[in-house]
């Protein structure tokens, strides 16, 4: 009898934990969505192009998930990078180099405005390079806070602020 | 029903008590080398405050990825670096983990209440390349046990 009703509690431990661990995860469809967005933008920064039409194809792709005048911050001492045309410039120039490294993103977290128009969103990105002479690979990590914006029932990229976690 | 339970306790201790993490880069060279592996203990500062010396986890914005650092300031300190030589409140710091210095500078600074001071234990590295600086007391996720 003690032993069944040890068992009968420890199983329901673990069914009390599973479901609070669900419900604390789970997401809304707005959320779901975004985080698939930034799933297609990192598989869109990672994946290498070399040649004239595809890297223009690929800096406008990647444009696509920017709003038309969108700020990306970097931090101190750098000017901010405004408009989608600017960071498609930027990304076209910087092909080259971005196919040395892969650019990760981790500890998604978001939060929906009233209305679910607008979201902030707070992220960890790892970019991770090789390097060519000693094939060494290095990883810069950093803090980013977004806001995303639903224009024409897509989610995009308004804002991209560089926090400095350590100051 | 045993594998049930030790599934279960295995999730709790490394989801919530020990986080397992891997080093990547030199920044905390010669202590820890690139991908060594190691376990933060987020229970580490539940009874005590962090202490010069320690060696902590200092998480972005999630558990994930994290900043593996070594602790040089306390709250209300003042801390400046001269020519690679910490000094605290005026006094230098002896650094015996430290086995290559270049030679930094960094100007005064002032701890506020909530603020550590955390740098790694890589100096012979070029300081532009080695994430050092204050640091909020809620993103020390723990103590580097292992």
């Amino acid at each position: 009898m003690t032993r069944r009703f040890a068992v009968s509690a420890a199983i329901l431990v673990v069914l009390v934990a599973a479901g609070v661990f669900a419900w604390r995860t789970r997401e809304t469809p707005n959320e779901r969505e975004i985080r698939s967005r930034l799933d297609a933008l990192r598989n869109e920064v990672n994946t290498s192009t070399k040649d004239g039409i595809g890297v223009a194809l690929h800096a406008a792709q990647i444009g696509g998930y920017f709003t038309e005048d969108a700020i990306v911050e970097l931090g101190e001492g750098a000017a901010p990078i405004t408009g989608r045309e600017t960071i498609m410039g930027m990304v076209a120039r910087l092909q080259p180099r971005t196919a040395a490294f892969r650019m990760d993103l981790d500890d998604i977290t978001m939060e929906m405005t009233p209305g679910a128009t607008t979201a902030d969103v707070l992220l960890t990105a790892s970019f991770a390079r090789r390097s060519i002479s000693t094939g060494e690979e290095s990883l810069d990590a950093r803090e980013y806070a977004l806001v995303m914006t639903r224009t024409d029932g897509t989610w995009r990229i308004a804002r991209i602020t560089a926090i400095d976690t350590l100051r | 029903m045993r594998i049930v339970v030790l599934a279960t306790l295995s999730f709790i201790i490394f989801k919530w008590v020990l986080i397992p993490l891997r080093a990547e880069g030199i920044s905390m060279e010669p202590t820890y080398q690139s991908g060594s592996l190691h376990l933060v203990n987020r229970l580490a500062y539940r009874y005590r405050k962090p202490a010069r010396g320690d060696i902590v986890g200092i998480k972005l914005a999630g558990p994930h990825v994290l900043y593996v650092k070594r602790i040089i300031g306390l709250p209300g300190e003042h801390l400046a670096i001269e020519r690679g030589q910490v000094y605290v409140n005026g006094a230098p710091l002896s650094e015996p983990y430290v086995k290559n210095r270049r030679d930094w500078d960094v100007a005064e600074v002032t701890l506020t209440a909530r603020e550590y001071y955390v740098i790694g234990d890589n100096r012979g590295m070029r300081a532009a390349d080695h994430d050092f600086g204050r640091v909020d007391v809620s993103r020390i996720l723990g103590r580097v046990i292992f």
